[in-house]
């Protein structure tokens, strides 16, 4: 029977592509071993680290609203969640970071698949609205449950993760700055290769049917609701995953990191770096985590920098700076064919 | 009884400010279908626009709340003429969203450049003369904010529902392009709906300035709740905005008085999340479920 089925072809154009995403992936691989190398002072280590983070908590998000098409102003609760609880966890408890680690992203994806119930009834800015009440409410209750997080004093002095001891090989202490940026970028490329998997399956094309027309993709069969909970619980987990390092790359938690705000740079990295694709908000994380450490000078911008690049964007090119490099790229060809022509 | 009376006062005070304010989402969602994060920003700057004219000009404070209004009313229109028009050709929903939360965050922190985060002292010249209500107390300047709120919510309810020109703007609300073919320019009336919309925003801020800590992220901590209300009373709705307007008012300073401020935006929210879990279209329904 089988020798009746056309054999696979897969054309060369998609052999070259496959080809060039193992190789982008190799390379981003290499750029993150040579970072630490490049950069030694404890002021660019740590802000390649703070990039790493971001990226991940971009991808997150775009998961859910590039490719699901759920417009989610929540993420800061879940980082929030997960920051506090893996800190909690390890400092009142005395559990393992791992275990703590492993806790928090159980508790941001159980939180995310709350927030996602209500986003199976509600859409566009009802899901908004609701969204951001869930950040404010968990905003306040990190800022008012004073006997468990110490409110707006912060908890401080929380150690960063335990030393990993492989036989026969020094053991990798994150005291170490560049072993710590070792460990976000590996946990941002994971998500990465995770987010990028399930994107390219069946999955990603059910979520972003359900991003086009959710009448026509429950007409075909997909189950909206189920396959909304899992977007918000993927993205909310690693949202709660990068909290968890966060804490330990900081060192310290005060309830204002994880405010409403948040939500909206982490935002404002997926829009400029376009939304809808994984490739995009990786650039615009790095972007709008780098760019305000150069106008430092001129006063603390940053944020006035998000809102500025937001706006324009939305303005004059939606698709962010994918859009921007595919159109850069087209011009680039057509003036080489018409070189080659003449 | 007294301080149930008196934080019963409170709450009807903070309620009609909010009401304002949540109108002009409200107003804004009936006829083009968008929340405008911006708004928040506007209240802010009535705010400031108050205290500079009062404080620092030496005008008078109800003159101020006339100079926050026409502030208010330009303001929306150079936000719609520059946002909300160019970006309504695209037809998305969520991209006007994004930009207004651009917009609002690059307003916000420009005026925490030039006006810094130190809280300005707004002293209304009314907040020390009391009027004896039985038992409990109202400051004129509570007096003063209860009036003209009343005034202003009438005026607009009985423009809207007895003028021309506010039967045309129920009909855009209602359905845009019939409203078109009946001889209804809808990019006017959206326009006058911003006017009205950011001009008692604007107002809502010059009498907020003295009961709020004024920062530049003012209007933030109001509009959070102005969302709440246009959900809890159903988007578009008139009444149930009123409705809910003073319900979070009244919420807000009993939660004060009986569970302590840390809890006022766990309350309002977490009833906003049972709202939408029951009861999406808000305490008034209406015929309107495209987005639940």
């Amino acid at each position: 029977m089988s020798s009746s089925e056309p054999p696979q072809i897969i054309p060369a154009r998609v052999q070259a592509l496959m080809l060039s995403r193992h190789m982008a992936f190799v390379c981003a691989a290499l750029t993150i071993a040579v970072l630490p190398l490049v950069f030694t002072d404890t002021y660019w280590r740590t802000i390649c680290t703070v990039c790493a983070l971001n990226v991940a908590l971009a991808i997150g998000l775009d998961f859910v609203l590039g490719y699901a098409g759920q417009l989610n102003l929540g993420q800061s609760a879940f980082y929030g969640l997960g920051a506090y609880a893996s800190t909690l966890l390890v400092t009142k408890l005395g559990i393992p970071f791992w275990v703590a680690l492993t806790g928090a992203i159980a508790l941001s994806c159980l939180a995310g698949a709350v927030l996602a119930l209500f986003a199976v009834r509600l859409r566009g800015h009802y899901l908004a609205i609701a969204s951001l009440g869930f950040a404010v409410i968990t905003y306040q209750i990190l800022l008012n449950w004073i006997s468990l997080t110490q409110g707006p004093l912060g908890i401080y002095a929380i150690p960063p993760p335990p030393a990993i001891v492989l036989p026969g090989l020094p053991a990798i202490d994150f005291h170490n700055l560049g072993n710590l940026f070792y460990l976000v970028a590996a946990f941002a490329l994971l998500s990465y290769r995770l987010l990028d998997q399930l994107v390219r399956s069946p999955i990603g094309e059910a979520l972003i049917a359900i991003r086009e027309d959710e009448v026509s993709a429950a007409s075909l069969g997909i189950n909206c609701g189920v396959w909304k909970v899992f977007a918000f619980a993927v993205s909310s987990g690693i949202a709660g995953a990068a909290g968890c390092l966060y804490a330990s790359v900081v060192g310290t938690l005060v309830p204002d990191a994880f405010f409403v705000t948040e939500s909206f740079t982490i935002l404002a990295m997926v829009v400029v770096g376009g939304t809808g694709t994984l490739v995009g908000p990786i650039y615009g994380a790095i972007l709008l985590t780098v760019l305000p450490e150069f106008l430092r000078g001129i006063g603390d911008l940053r944020l006035l920098i998000y809102g500025i690049a937001l706006t324009l964007v939305v303005f004059f090119m939606p698709g962010g700076i994918i859009q921007a490099a595919r159109l850069a790229s087209g011009l680039l060809q057509r003036l080489a064919l018409r070189r080659t022509a003449r | 009884m007294t301080v149930v009376l008196q934080q019963g006062i409170n709450g009807v005070v903070l309620g009609s400010l909010y009401v304002l304010v949540a109108l002009g989402l409200t107003l804004v969602y009936g006829v083009l279908m968008q929340i405008n994060f911006a708004h928040a920003d506007i209240v802010t700057l009535g705010a400031f626009c108050a205290y500079f004219f009062t404080e620092r000009l030496g005008g008078d404070y109800l003159q101020g709340i006339a100079v926050a209004f026409v502030l208010g009313a330009m303001l929306g229109w150079a936000m719609n003429a520059a946002i909300f028009a160019p970006l309504r050709e695209g037809g998305s929903e969520l991209l006007p969203l994004i930009a207004t939360i651009g917009v609002s965050i690059t307003m916000e922190n420009a005026m925490l450049a030039w006006f810094g985060p130190i809280p300005y002292a707004f002293d209304s010249p009314y907040s020390n003369d009391v009027i004896r209500l039985g038992a409990a107390y109202i400051t004129v300047q509570n007096a003063l904010i209860i009036a003209v709120s009343l005034v202003t919510i009438g005026l607009l309810y009985a423009f809207m529902k007895f003028t021309l020109l506010g039967k045309a703007l129920r009909a855009v609300a209602q359905d845009r392009e019939t409203a078109g073919l009946m001889g209804i320019d809808p990019n006017q009336l959206v326009m006058l709906t911003f006017v009205i919309a950011s001009a008692l925003a604007g107002m809502a801020g010059a009498m907020l300035g003295p009961v709020l800590v004024l920062t530049p992220f003012a209007g933030t901590s109001v509009i959070v709740k102005a969302f709440a209300i246009v959900i809890i009373g159903g988007f578009g709705n008139f009444e149930g905005t009123i409705l809910g307007g003073l319900l979070v008012g009244l919420i807000e300073s009993y939660t004060t008085q009986y569970l302590g401020p840390g809890m006022i935006d766990i309350v309002v929210f977490t009833l906003l999340l049972m709202m939408l879990a029951v009861r999406p279209t808000g305490l008034i329904a209406e015929k309107r479920d495209e987005n639940v």
